[in-house]
């Protein structure tokens, strides 16, 4: 991890250093019994699946 | 005679009548009664060549085929014409799949994955690398010469025109789905990987890292993901080995220090106690063996004249030795389990372009030894990878048990509590659930091969209509499976259920019509096509075989599974209205899937195989079937206006409903569906921080008969600052936005407050 920031890690105007400029967040989502650490490499129907989801409430009526 | 000829491809090059002389020879070297002597092969060459030469323009090659084909049949040789014409049109059926394949291998080869669906059927293997599009090459190519020359062709269109799926094609011929490893027998005496011989491990960590090396082996055989049923149980002999080894060494620590005798002295009387004392040292006998070694020591320093040992001192020295012992145990236990997670995240199989596909089950051993290990297990899962980042794999599954861990009271309950807290920061363990009805029919008290596991995604193999006797996890698994496209029959039925069945039935033929012919090729392999899963004894009775022995009946323990996806909008194409929505649909579902479960179960009966109904999990599948139906049968709201279809039986993911009640519609289709099944539950991210509201969904789930089921809940990180939880628009941790970037110095700040913060240090000048 350390070295793709080290990559990613310069110097903008003054002598401040920026760390992580480029990266994204890593969204952690379940499809079909597997974790995936990103859904960049979901296919399109999977990405779409996960988009419509929507979350259950806990309250005892339907 | 032409000067020219233009080759398919648009060439022109020198025209050659010896081509159209050899070509003609070789339609007709194997028609015996028809045979050409020199002077006719001239002939019926100089008569092509004049018609040519009538042509204004440069003849094709195609054109030259069609005369050659008018000649021959003019000149009234018929055997020989049909010969050259079959010949022909094998050779343009080899061109098409060659430029079929041609496309395929250049989408892959120069489109990065973002723009291609092909290279992302898989989540987990990263296609855009080298040993990825290897693979990919590998996969494509096998699934285009199956679908041409092995699938018989009615079930090779059925396949391609979407009626049914068959599943891991690209490995039609190769090998089967999976298998649950028994850890324990597979340790026994040692094993070897095909490139080394492994001994049996001796220490907790050895177990662990082997562990990962078993998976990995029989990954490398298998198409499909692995899977240990019984984790905690293997384990444990590996904490016991540890632990004794433990106890003798702060046994011999201490002695030196207290009578400050040479580390030698100390380890000599040690090992007199040792042999004297016969059997290992275990957590459970440990206080019986404390006092037994306090009563020999100072004995047999005495009868020997060896230095003087008191009773107290050696009380003391056994008493330490068990505190030390438990304690560096449960730290070579974390830091095993640590690494196991941490392998199986980072570790390759299939030429490097995979990580395993790694399921391990556990939560049932009550012993000291075997609760090290889940505690241990669930906590490194709870800390995470390296910088903190949540495991993809191995897969866990918690397993739940009343009178073990599912109530207070119960042995490890503490460890399900643990379970659960995991769970909610980490999306594992699962859970599955021993006393749902069609689990706990084959559960016997104390027999760990009857507690039911499930493979990763949701498969699951225990019934056995080949062997009534075997009805056990482990050695066993799924040899191949195929899946009904269920929407496109509802959309065909037209609303006519006499019709709807008629054509189920049909379609489920066809699956079992090919399930059976992959079968047939699978039985053909010989034990030494499996080097690791039968030549180390992995799959169930294949210690019986010798390397040449077919594995024909061995197989048979194996599952052959129908699965099915989108009964949501089967039903919303019959009836207009999914099982969320209303009761009748809802009747009609189970309906349909009890059907599809009793033909199964008929045809088991019938083959003595065991035929299982699968809930299928989907992966790429869910959009192939949506968009060929979407093409065929047009966009018909609630069915094939999405990119997908519904997993499974599952209540599709966009209707409201509550949790319990999803829990409710649920359960009864994991009934039926004997393969596997699980259900999902999404929650919000703040009521699953919640333990006891996520408890109310796992105990849901289990009063309500469900098999497997799991939570599902955003869990996001900030690969910068290494916060973990959820992100929205802004971390709320070093507040940056997506692809912002953050001073070191506030990152210097954090980790003075936050441990998991990413070390930057060597950034400082």
């Amino acid at each position: 991890m350390s070295n793709t920031t080290k990559k990613n890690a310069g110097i903008t105007g003054t002598e401040e250093i920026l760390v992580g400029e480029g990266r994204d967040f890593e969204r952690i989502r379940r499809i079909t019994g597997y974790l995936v650490g990103t859904t960049d490499r979901w296919n399109n129907a999977k990405r779409a699946e996960e988009r419509d989801r929507v979350k259950h409430t806990l309250s005892e009526e339907g | 005679m032409p000067n020219k000829i233009i080759k398919r491809n648009g060439q022109e090059v020198n025209f050659d009548p010896g081509k159209i002389k050899n070509a003609i020879l070789k339609a007709n070297v194997r028609i015996a009664t028809e045979r050409f002597s020199e002077k006719e092969l001239e002939e019926l060459t100089g008569r092509v060549v004049a018609r040519l030469e009538k042509m204004k323009k440069t003849p094709t090659v195609e054109q030259t085929q069609d005369i050659v084909e008018e000649i021959l049949i003019a000149a009234d040789y018929a055997k020989t014409a049909k010969a050259y014409i079959l010949y022909r049109a094998q050779h343009q059926r080899l061109r098409e799949m060659d430029d079929e394949l041609v496309k395929i291998y250049s989408a892959l080869t120069f489109a990065p994955a973002e723009d291609v669906d092909l290279k992302r059927e898989n989540a987990n293997i990263n296609a855009d690398t080298a040993m990825g599009t290897m693979l990919k090459y590998g996969s494509e190519g096998a699934k285009s010469f199956y679908d041409k020359y092995v699938i018989p062709h009615h079930l090779a269109r059925a396949d391609a025109e979407g009626d049914i799926h068959i599943h891991d094609k690209d490995f039609y011929t190769l090998t089967e789905t999976c298998c649950q490893i028994d850890l324990i027998k597979l340790f026994q005496n040692g094993f070897s990987t095909g490139h080394g011989y492994l001994r049996e491990p001796k220490d907790i960590r050895s177990y662990a890292a082997l562990a990962c090396i078993a998976i990995q082996a029989n990954q490398n055989e298998m198409h499909g993901g692995q899977s240990v049923p019984i984790f905690d149980y293997a384990m444990a002999l590996g904490v016991d080995k540890t632990y004794n080894k433990e106890y003798f060494k702060a046994l011999t620590q201490f002695l030196q220090l207290m009578k400050t005798m040479p580390h030698g002295q100390a380890e000599a009387m040690v090992e007199a106690a040792r042999v004297a004392l016969h059997k290992p040292v275990t957590m459970k006998n440990v206080d019986q063996y404390g006092e037994a070694f306090a009563d020999f020591l100072p004995r047999h320093q005495r009868e020997n004249g060896f230095e003087e040992v008191t009773w107290e001192e050696a009380s003391d020295a056994a008493r330490y030795a068990k505190e030390t012992a438990w304690r560096e145990t449960d730290k070579a236990t974390y830091q095993a389990m640590e690494a196991l997670v941490h392998n199986l995240n980072t570790m390759n199989s299939r030429a490097g372009a995979q990580v395993p596909f790694s399921s391990i089950n556990y939560g049932t051993d009550t012993s000291e030894q075997g609760r090290m290990v889940i505690r241990n297990l669930l906590l490194a899962t709870e800390a995470g990878l390296g910088d903190g980042e949540t495991p993809i794999f191995p897969v866990q599954i918690f397993k739940v048990k009343e009178g073990v861990n599912y109530n207070e009271g119960d042995p490890n309950y503490d460890l399900f509590k643990l379970a659960m807290r995991v769970s909610a920061k980490r999306l594992f363990p699962n859970f599955s659930f021993i006393d749902a009805p069609f689990n706990l029919q084959y559960y016997k008290a104390g027999d760990y091969d009857t507690e039911i596991a499930y493979m990763g995604c949701r498969t699951r193999v225990m019934g056995n209509v080949h062997d009534k006797s075997r009805e056990i996890t482990c050695g066993r698994g799924n040899l191949s499976f195929t899946s009904v496209n269920l929407p496109r029959i509802g959309i065909q039925a037209k609303g006519d259920m006499k019709k709807f069945y008629q054509l189920l039935d049909q379609r489920i033929d066809l699956c079992v019509e090919q399930l059976l012919h992959r079968f047939k090729i699978q039985c053909g392999k010989k034990a030494y096509n499996y080097p690791f899963l039968m030549g180390q004894g992995v799959w169930i009775d294949s210690e019986k075989l010798d390397r040449n022995d077919s594995v024909a009946e061995v197989l048979k323990h194996g599952t052959l599974s129908v699965g099915f996806i989108g009964l949501a909008e089967t039903l919303k194409a019959l009836t207009g209205k999914h099982h969320g929505e209303s009761e009748e649909s809802y009747q009609l579902g189970l309906q349909i899937i009890t059907y599809m479960r009793q033909r199964m179960d008929r045809l088991s009966q019938e083959t003595g195989l065991n035929f299982t109904l699968l809930a299928t999990p989907g992966e790429g599948l869910s959009g192939t079937f949506t968009r060929i139906d979407k093409k065929k049968f047009g966009i018909i709201p609630g069915v094939t206006d999405r990119e997908y279809y519904t997993n499974s039986f599952h209540v599709p993911v966009y209707y409201p409903i509550s949790a319990f009640e999803k829990i409710k519609k649920e359960a009864p289709f994991h009934a039926l569906t004997n393969a596997g099944h699980i259900s999902y539950v999404e929650l919000d991210g703040d009521i699953c921080k919640n333990i006891d509201a996520f408890e109310s969904v796992i105990r849901c789930m289990k009063e309500q008969g469900v098999g497997y089921g799991s939570v599902n809940h955003p869990v996001d990180r900030d690969p910068v600052c290494g916060y973990n939880g959820i992100i929205n628009e802004v971390c709320p941790r070093c507040g940056r936005r997506a692809g912002e970037g953050v001073s070191l110095e506030k990152l210097e700040e954090l980790r003075q407050k936050y441990h998991d913060v990413p070390d930057y240090s060597s950034l400082i000048t």
